[in-house]
């Protein structure tokens, strides 16, 4: 069962992409956390992100950065095969696609300070809804100093921000976040 | 006077009011929307209580402050006095507490059409999740 789940504060642009801008049918759920309360609940911090549940709901591969394609992979560094090929031996020969001791490693929780930076993105999400745009980029910003290095938080903000995703403000954040090490990234 | 608490993906308005830049709640409010009561001895939730001394700040007149509240029990919050709005996440222990068995979180998310689906409404099937967005 395939389930897609939106990070979009942009309802209209979350439909949008479901719906027109794709060439695949819409045959699967498509939902919206657009809290990101889901997102922390599974500690997914990047787009696009996935996580493979077994039929006791057992998480068998914790959350991976895995490109659909390789089109990105000069910024991704993630070649799309390594986990179309796990996704059919794990469909079709119940192949597992991790060690146990692997998934045990990655089961961190998040750090303090994102999770701060996490309550003040959320409630500057409020406030914006409400009109507040003054109160609400304040704690935007105050989110975004939290988090430096956090993709949904910081590339996330940019539509909000009335900034462009894919311009250059992404290209600087990327550039911070690669000298950085590219911290928090796992395929 | 009421203010609204954000926590666990819902919104509730409760007894409180802002003052000199903070956000504060009753104590019941306090109660009822974290399991947290302040009794004599501290700040409780079934048999862990956090002591009056480590509580600095947090009462104020008989009200609770929300971000002192947070603070003091390590649990992340944002607050905006103005809006009267306080706004929870999940503590970073509550969160690895919640994987460390294994299991995938339940969860309820609205569709596209705003109807609710939840992970169990797949029991039994393997499942694969994509976080995704527009941007």
């Amino acid at each position: 069962m395939f389930i897609a789940i939106s990070l979009d504060e942009d309802l209209d642009a979350a439909r949008f992409c479901a719906r027109e801008e794709t060439t695949v049918p819409l045959t699967y759920p498509v939902l919206i956390d657009r809290d990101h309360a889901w997102a922390e609940a599974y500690g997914v911090n990047n787009v696009p992100t996935t996580i493979w549940i077994d039929e006791e709901d057992r998480i068998v591969r914790p959350p991976a950065m895995a490109p659909a394609d390789d089109k990105f992979i000069e910024f991704t560094k993630i070649s799309a095969d390594i986990h179309h090929e796990a996704l059919r031996a794990w469909v079709a020969e119940d192949i597992a696609p991790m060690a146990d001791a692997e998934i045990q490693g990655r089961r961190t929780g998040p750090d303090p300070q994102l999770q701060l930076a996490r309550a003040e993105r959320r409630l500057a999400m409020h406030l914006l809804r409400a009109g507040r745009e003054e109160l609400g980029h304040a704690h935007l910003d105050r989110a975004l100093e939290l988090a430096p290095d956090d993709w949904t938080i910081q590339r996330g903000s940019l539509p909000v921000r009335g900034k462009d995703p894919f311009g250059q403000d992404f290209f600087d954040f990327y550039e911070r976040w690669e000298a950085a090490g590219r911290p928090g990234y796992e395929s | 006077m009421t203010v609204t608490l954000v926590l666990g993906g819902g919104a509730r308005e409760v007894a409180g009011e802002t003052r000199d830049g903070a956000v504060l709640v009753t104590p019941d409010a306090l109660h009822d929307a974290t399991g947290w009561e302040l009794k004599p001895q501290g700040l409780c939730r079934g048999d862990v209580c956090v002591p009056t001394h480590a509580l600095d700040g947090v009462v104020v007149d008989d009200l609770v402050d929300v971000a002192a509240f947070g603070a003091a029990l390590r649990r992340p919050v944002a607050v905006e006095p103005a809006a009267g709005l306080a706004v929870f996440a999940e503590s970073p222990e509550d969160l690895a507490a919640a994987i460390a068995g294994g299991l995938a979180p339940a969860f309820t998310l609205p569709d596209l059409d705003g109807n609710p689906v939840s992970l169990a409404d797949f029991a039994g099937k393997k499942k694969l999740l994509l976080a995704w967005s527009s941007w």
